[in-house]
């Protein structure tokens, strides 16, 4: 609790988002296509870098990107979770298995093979060229007016969708427990 | 809050809680006994399900609803429950190592499928997914002494995710669009607003992640691998359970909300289950393994689904869920019959099955009426649900897919008989015998049971499945 609650004190109530936020569009265009910008360049230097610890640490920076982007959104608790369990949590986890597993060089050559980056490629911009054109011509509907703070999520999460809220602890049950199942080093018989 | 909408689902998590409670207090000769408790409990839960016959309501804020459509599929899926909790006490005799968990997962996943019949709200929907697909990467992987058991479990994981993550941006695309998650405020949306380039993507992102669930082509690549390294109790539920419970989010999201944009699914439908019908029983042609061609036959019988749910009318949807019924008592009678042959003589292979009649001539003649009905012979289950669909294509003017849907009963009967013949017209390698237990083949009895009962008084199983989908027409 203690380190959600000083997130917030950090990017909730400091100066930094009020100066984000209401300092006019020009000022919030800028800081979007700023932040776009690196979050854009560090998603390719997470797939392009060849040491898998710098693609990290590139996937890393641009995780926070994204964060400075809900920022902008006025999400201020979905930022936070982007920090917390994103950057924190899950790359440090990936961090570790990356250390664990400790490959060397010939090993890693294996796994960059040109087909596969070729059909890759091929596949983005596939995609890239549907999207694109959905996008432009689509307006996306109003957002609630609701800020994204943790009292309007909380109140939310305890009221109409108390129900998926719920279930999602079933689901962590279940995951806790498959993951003893795999992962138990010793079959007792 | 109308909490006795989701009586049924509450009563699984509390019935998962128990196993997991006694799991961990039983010493380990106790927990021979967890079987048992989780029989008892589905079969109370199955009463529960019947006392709530003709009940309907909304709660949890418009979430969930009950209604006719959600109480049938609610059976199917309990029954499909059982039936693969008798397989699992069956599966597990051999097995070293632990058993509860394996009971906690099954109830877990079924508590996913029961709740996706009865979700009215698209996160519901994709918590309800996730809660079903979790519990099964973990029971496809369960055999961790058995490479492929891994194999198949870590193939279903990573497709899965493809999947989930495929069902997810397109609800964030609807979401983007409407504005809404709710079943029916989206429905008052999408009737009142022409759709957007956006909201028809959405929606075919949401169709191929639910595609993936029950295995539609081109969605099915995943299938036969995991069928076959899979335990086989945990394929059964895959087959049965997980395609039940995917058809019935797929029938209510197409049929309720995404009505008003009925004229541009029906035509994707109807030429994948084109596509499903004959890839599933083309590529089933050449299998020599019992799980593997089973596998490939469940994609075909997507794809017989498929076609009742593109011609989008009463009698096309009313043939869905009375195929959806044959299809458990079908498949759950021949998967029934490979976890006794496959404990027993250790193999999966169609040409181990040689002299099964008589070896056991119980064993060979359930597979004999299961695999005909499944091949679609009157006047069993199957030929009754094939008719039906085959009539509703007809009526919805796609003769062209009527016609795929009859050659791909002559394909599929041709593979089923080559099973047929093996294990009634080859010589038996070894001549030793094979019994089964007592409850085992009463649960077998029921299967023939029911794939006879209803394919001849076909009329009151039919009516059930027309009432359960009338208010939406």
């Amino acid at each position: 609790m203690w380190t959600i609650n000083k997130m917030f004190s950090i990017i909730g109530s400091h100066n930094f988002v009020i100066f984000f936020t209401t300092s006019g569009p020009h000022v919030e265009a800028c800081f979007f296509y700023l932040f776009t910008t690196v979050m854009l360049v560090a998603a390719i230097g997470a797939v392009a870098l060849r040491s898998p610890i710098y693609s990290l640490l590139s996937l890393l920076v641009s995780m926070f990107a994204v964060a400075a982007l809900f920022v902008l959104l006025h999400a201020f608790f979905v930022a936070a979770l982007q920090v917390l369990l994103y950057a924190g949590a899950i790359l440090v986890l990936f961090l570790f298995v990356i250390m664990l597993l400790n490959l060397n060089q010939q090993e890693l050559s294996r796994t960059r093979q040109h087909t596969l980056l070729v059909l890759g490629v091929g596949a983005g911009l596939v995609l890239l060229s549907v999207l694109v054109p959905i996008l432009r011509l689509t307006a996306a509907a109003p957002a609630p007016d609701t800020p994204g703070t943790i009292t309007a999520i909380g109140r939310l999460l305890f009221t109409q969708y108390l129900l998926p809220f719920e279930v999602t602890s079933l689901l962590l049950l279940a995951a806790i427990v498959g993951a003893v199942v795999l992962a138990k080093r010793r079959i007792d018989t | 809050m109308n909490w006795p909408i989701l009586a049924v689902e509450l009563a699984l998590a509390a019935l998962a809680l128990i196993v997991l409670a006694l799991d961990l207090v039983w010493s380990r000769e106790q927990q021979e006994r967890l079987g048992a408790v989780t029989t008892v409990g589905l079969l109370l839960i199955l009463a529960l399900w019947w006392h709530q016959r003709g009940a309907s309501g909304t709660g949890f804020y418009g979430l969930a609803v009950l209604d006719r459509f959600a109480w049938y599929m609610k059976g199917l899926i309990l029954g499909a429950s059982l039936l693969v909790v008798t397989m699992t006490r069956e599966f597990l005799r051999r097995l070293p190592g632990p058993r509860g968990e394996l009971y906690l997962l099954l109830v877990l996943a079924a508590t996913g499928m029961s709740l996706l019949t009865a979700t009215a709200d698209l996160t519901l929907l994709f918590v309800s997914l996730e809660l079903l697909t979790f519990s099964l990467y973990v029971m496809t992987a369960y055999v961790r002494t058995d490479a492929r058991s891994i194999e198949a479990g870590l193939k279903y994981l990573i497709l899965g995710a493809v999947a989930s993550a495929s069902v997810l941006y397109g609800i964030a695309m609807l979401y983007s669009q409407t504005g809404h998650t709710r079943y029916d405020e989206l429905t008052l949306h999408l009737m009142t607003h022409p759709p957007t380039p956006a909201v028809l993507l959405g929606m075919l992102l949401i169709l191929s992640g639910l595609g993936f669930k029950i295995a539609m082509v081109p969605f099915h690549l995943w299938v036969p691998d995991v069928y076959e390294g899979a335990p086989t109790p945990v394929a059964a539920f895959l087959a049965v359970g997980s395609k039940t419970a995917g058809f019935a989010a797929l029938l209510r999201l197409l049929l309720t909300t995404l009505q008003p944009l009925h004229a541009q699914w029906t035509w994707v439908l109807a030429a994948l289950s084109g596509a499903t019908m004959l890839y599933g029983n083309l590529a089933a042609l050449p299998q020599k393994n019992i799980k593997r061609l089973l596998g490939y036959s469940s994609i075909g019988h997507v794809g017989y689904l498929l076609m009742g749910l593109s011609s989008a009318s009463v009698l096309g949807t009313a043939g869905v869920l009375f195929y959806l019924l044959a299809y458990l008592l079908m498949t759950g009678a021949a998967f029934l019959v490979v976890v006794a042959v496959s404990q027993r003589i250790g193999s999966d292979r169609i040409e181990d099955y040689a002299g099964l009649s008589q070896r056991s001539p119980f064993l060979a003649a359930a597979m004999f009426v299961a695999l005909m009905s499944l091949a679609g012979v009157p006047p069993l289950a199957g030929f009754f649900g094939k008719f039906l669909l085959i009539l509703s294509a007809v009526q919805g003017q796609l003769f062209w897919l009527a016609a795929i849907g009859a050659v791909n009963v002559v394909i599929s009967l041709y593979y089923y008989l080559l099973v047929i013949k093996q294990i009634y017209l080859r010589p038996a390698r070894e001549d030793t015998e094979l019994t089964v237990g007592l409850p085992y083949r009463f649960v077998l009895y029921a299967c023939l049971a029911g794939i006879l009962g209803v394919g001849i008084f076909q009329r009151p199983f039919l009516a059930l499945a027309t009432t359960a989908i009338q208010s939406w027409f």
